[in-house]
């Protein structure tokens, strides 16, 4: 006996054909559970008559196709070489997947694509913060006690001390990693200019917080907050970023970078560990419910209904009133 | 610890399709589906792998990985798992050399 499914209706052939080609919110796996990454580079990507395909050259095996998995990922990363039709990429945008374009070997961000089918609420917390200094200032300060711990960043600390002591901490957690695999001195250098004479470690550690970049962006955009109002940093279309990132590095890419000081291919070998720890620490699920914390911290947010109609009027008495209705009628 | 497997066996000899039966469903001609212990499954697909002679095999079984599954290949194939720095898609030749056909 085949039990028949009770919550969905059945669909017509047409309708089901439509929901496919342009997924409801309701049929893409939330942020959360959705793949972390996924990084290509010398590949031609287009849509085909059903799907996104990259086409990957090899010299062992000529060239071959491998169909994307557009709706389970959460962020692609196109490193140099690639090329994608305008196709594929509205493809990945209605199937909520951040695009970022990088440099070779997912270090450097230069570019993200955003999907438009999003609710627009963390976006207005994080602006209404951002532009009230005392509010800003607290989030700030909310962002160093999340890195240092509880109580250390008290009501009467400035952030211009916050900054010495992040700077400090820093400094001796390489100095400590560093004796511990003895490497004698590490210099944390970035130059992209010389970049295959860096040591492994730096390679590895640019390599390592490109993709946590990467995953910080495609978790920022998916919440539809802007990246680049930071609450830390300033002035970059990445702060807010970078601000999200650092809470993490010295749990995660400093002490992966430094286990690769001797890998002979320290960038990919962080990527790969990089993507395993990934999992382990649940990253992506844990960074939406930092930023939902550090925007909200009375935790009023409750996850919208995918059925809800997504665009209002704003009403500065009762917040919002319902779009798409003639209100020509009222007094 | 049993767990879900599901293999796919394509152009493989009649007494193998058997044997595959005795541990696991047929649901649709050369597709089984079954929850077997990890032991039981590597037991089967080394025995699978031997018998594949020309035709093809696929085995998906749950994975600690972050999809969460892993696949096995045996025999001649079109289609070959490829590992993207940790995340495995499917690559495969295509006969002719087809052109994008934008909808």
């Amino acid at each position: 006996m085949t039990p028949r499914p009770t919550t969905t209706k059945p669909l017509s052939t047409s309708n089901a054909r439509r929901k496919l080609a342009a997924p409801t919110v309701a049929m893409l796996p939330r942020i959360a559970d959705s793949l972390s990454f996924l990084y290509l580079d010398i590949v031609r990507i287009h849509q085909d008559d059903t799907g996104v395909c990259a086409e990957v050259t090899t010299e062992q095996r000529g060239t071959e196709t491998v169909y994307l998995p557009t709706a389970a990922l959460s962020c692609v990363l196109l490193g140099p070489g690639t090329s994608i039709t305008a196709r594929a990429l509205t493809t990945f945008a209605r199937n909520g997947t951040t695009i970022l374009t990088t440099g070779s070997g997912g270090v450097r961000c230069y570019s993200a694509a955003v999907p438009e089918s999003l609710t627009t609420t963390w976006l207005e917390r994080q602006t209404r913060a951002w532009t009230n200094d005392t509010h800003r200032l607290a989030i700030a300060q909310a962002m160093y006690e999340l890195r240092f711990g509880n109580g250390t960043a008290t009501d009467g600390t400035t952030l211009d001390k916050l900054r010495g002591m992040e700077g400090q901490r820093v400094k001796a957690h390489y100095q400590l990693l560093a004796r511990q695999y003895k490497i004698g001195r590490f210099r944390r250098a970035y130059d992209p200019a010389s970049w295959d004479t860096q040591d492994p470690v730096n390679l590895a550690l640019s390599s390592a917080n490109t993709c946590l970049y990467g995953i910080v962006h495609a978790a920022i955009t998916a919440l539809g907050c802007s990246p680049a109002l930071g609450f830390v940093h300033n002035g970059n279309q990445q702060a807010f970023v970078y601000d999200i990132a650092d809470l993490y590095k010295a749990e995660l890419t400093i002490p992966l970078a430094f286990s690769l000081h001797a890998s002979p291919n320290p960038e990919g070998e962080a990527r790969r560990s990089f993507r395993h720890e990934l999992r382990l620490f649940q990253l992506l699920p844990r960074i939406v419910t930092d930023i939902q914390q550090l925007l909200d911290p009375s935790r009023t947010y409750e996850g919208p209904d995918p059925e809800e109609q997504m665009v209002d009027l704003w009403d500065p008495v009762t917040g919002s009133v319902p779009a798409g209705v003639n209100h020509g009628a009222q007094p | 610890m049993s767990s879900m497997i599901v293999i796919s066996a394509t152009a493989v000899p009649d007494h193998l399709r058997g044997a595959l039966t005795r541990w696991l469903l047929e649901v649709t001609p050369e597709l089984y589906v079954g929850t077997v212990s990890a032991r039981v499954r590597d037991e089967l697909w080394a025995a699978v792998t031997a018998c594949t002679n020309d035709g093809l095999a696929v085995l998906a079984h749950p994975a600690d990985n972050e999809q969460g599954f892993q696949l096995r290949t045996a025999g001649t194939r079109r289609r070959e798992p490829l590992d993207f720095d940790g995340l495995t898609l499917i690559a495969f030749k295509r006969e002719s050399q087809e052109t994008a056909k934008p909808v």
